[in-house]
C-alpha cells in the first residue's frame, strides 16, 4: 500500500468542512492527506483482497455516495443510507473485474447511485410530501447558524421540485463539484447537454428561492 | 418575463445558498460507514473461498481419478506390494528363490541338475529349430 497506509480516522465532523468548499474536498483532506493513490488503485488492490484499500475508499467515497444520495431523496437520511449502502457494495462486486483507465470509480459510482435513486423515487411516487422525515438536527444556534441551516433547507426543498435529471445535474456540478465532462458520463449524455441542463436547473432555482429571498437574508432594492 | 425576473434570486445569492449546502452535507452515520466496510469484508472473505475452494477439488479429483483408474485401493496395495517385492527380489536374488521355484530361475547355481529351455516346453513347440539357427 502507498502513502495512505495506515488506520482511517473516523468520518470528519460535518462542520469542520470549509464554506466554500466541496464534501468530497473536504473528506479526502480529513481522511488521507498525502496520499497520491488514486481510487482505481486502490479499487484493484481491493479486488486483489487489500483490506486497507477497502478501508481507505469506504472513507473517500461513502460520504460522497451518501451526500449526492441524500439530495436525490429529498433529504431521506434513511434511504440514502440503503441505497449509499448498495452502491457500495456492488463497488466491492465489481472490483475484480476493474481495469485501470477505463473508467473513473467516481463516476461509475455517481452513475450506479442515480439510477438505484431513480428506481426509490419511482416507487415511492405515490407516497405524498409528508412522509417524508423532517432533517433529525435541529438544536438551536446562533443566527448565521440557524440563517445557515435554512438556506441549506430552502434549497434542498427548491431541488426537490426540479426534473430529476436537472437535480442530477446541478447537484453534481455544484455541491459535488464534479466537472461538466464527468456529469455528461453520469447521465450518458454531451456536455453540451449538461450545461443546459444545469442552466435550467439554476434558474429554475432562482426562481422559486427569489421567492423566499427575504427569509432566506437576501434583501433587495 | 420582466416579471419572473423581479423574483428570480441573484447568481451570487445563489452561489452563497450552494456554498450553505455545501457546508452542510448529509454525513453518513458511523453505523453506515462500519457496514459498508462489513460488506467489503463479506466479499473479500467470499471470494477467497471461492478460489481456494476449486483448487481444493481439483487435488482430490485428480487423486480420485488416479486410484479409481487403477481399480480402487485394494488394487494400488497390491501393486504396491508387487513392486517392494520386485525390487526385493532384483537387489537381494534370493537363493532360496531359486529353490523354490525348483533350481529353474538360476540353473546351475547349487549343483542340482540343470534345465535347458527346452526341457520345460512342450515337445514339438519348434523351438529348438530356432536356436540352432540363431
Amino acid at each position: 500500500m502507498g502513502p495512505g497506509g495506515g488506520d482511517p480516522p473516523g468520518p470528519a465532523p460535518v462542520a469542520a468542512a470549509p464554506k466554500a468548499g466541496y464534501p468530497g474536498d473536504a473528506m479526502d483532506m480529513a481522511f488521507d492527506a498525502g496520499s497520491e493513490v488514486s481510487d482505481e488503485a486502490l479499487l484493484v488492490a481491493f479486488g486483489n483482497g487489500d483490506r486497507e484499500a477497502a478501508m481507505l475508499l469506504t472513507a473517500r467515497l461513502t460520504p460522497r455516495v451518501m451526500g449526492f444520495a441524500a439530495r436525490m431523496l429529498h433529504g431521506d437520511r434513511s434511504e440514502a443510507e440503503d441505497v449509499t449502502q448498495e452502491a457500495m457494495l456492488r463497488l466491492w462486486k465489481i472490483a475484480p473485474e476493474w481495469r485501470q483507465g477505463e473508467a473513473k470509480v467516481t463516476t461509475w459510482l455517481y452513475r450506479v447511485t442515480a439510477n438505484l435513486c431513480t428506481d426509490r423515487l419511482r416507487k415511492r411516487r405515490n407516497v405524498g410530501i409528508d412522509a417524508i422525515p423532517e432533517p433529525e438536527d435541529d438544536r438551536p444556534g446562533v443566527a448565521a447558524e440557524l440563517m445557515a441551516r435554512t438556506r441549506a433547507e430552502a434549497l434542498q426543498a427548491a431541488l426537490d421540485a426540479l426534473p430529476e435529471r436537472q437535480r442530477i445535474a446541478v447537484t453534481l456540478r455544484h455541491l459535488e463539484g464534479r466537472s461538466n465532462p464527468e456529469i455528461a458520463e453520469v447521465l450518458g449524455i454531451s456536455v453540451e447537454a449538461v450545461e443546459s441542463l444545469t442552466a435550467r436547473g439554476k434558474r429554475a432555482l432562482a426562481a422559486s428561492l427569489g421567492q423566499r429571498r427575504e427569509e432566506l437574508g437576501y434583501v433587495e432594492d | 418575463m420582466s416579471k419572473t425576473d423581479k423574483i428570480m434570486l441573484s447568481d451570487a445569492a445563489l452561489e452563497d445558498i450552494f456554498a450553505a449546502g455545501r457546508a452542510s452535507p448529509p454525513a453518513p452515520s458511523e453505523a453506515l460507514m462500519a457496514r459498508v466496510l462489513a460488506d467489503a469484508d463479506e466479499v473479500i472473505a467470499a471470494r477467497s473461498q471461492a478460489t481456494d475452494r476449486p483448487a481444493e477439488l481439483a487435488r482430490r479429483s485428480l487423486w480420485a481419478r488416479v486410484v479409481s483408474g487403477l481399480g480402487g485401493w485394494p488394487a494400488v496395495a497390491g501393486m504396491v506390494t508387487a513392486t517392494i517385492a520386485g525390487v526385493w527380489i532384483g537387489f537381494a536374488s534370493p537363493d532360496q528363490l531359486n529353490t523354490l521355484a525348483g533350481g529353474l530361475l538360476l540353473p546351475g547355481s547349487d549343483g542340482a541338475a540343470s534345465y535347458e529351455l527346452e526341457d520345460i516346453l512342450p515337445a514339438g513347440s519348434g523351438l529348438s529349430v530356432l536356436f540352432e539357427e540363431g
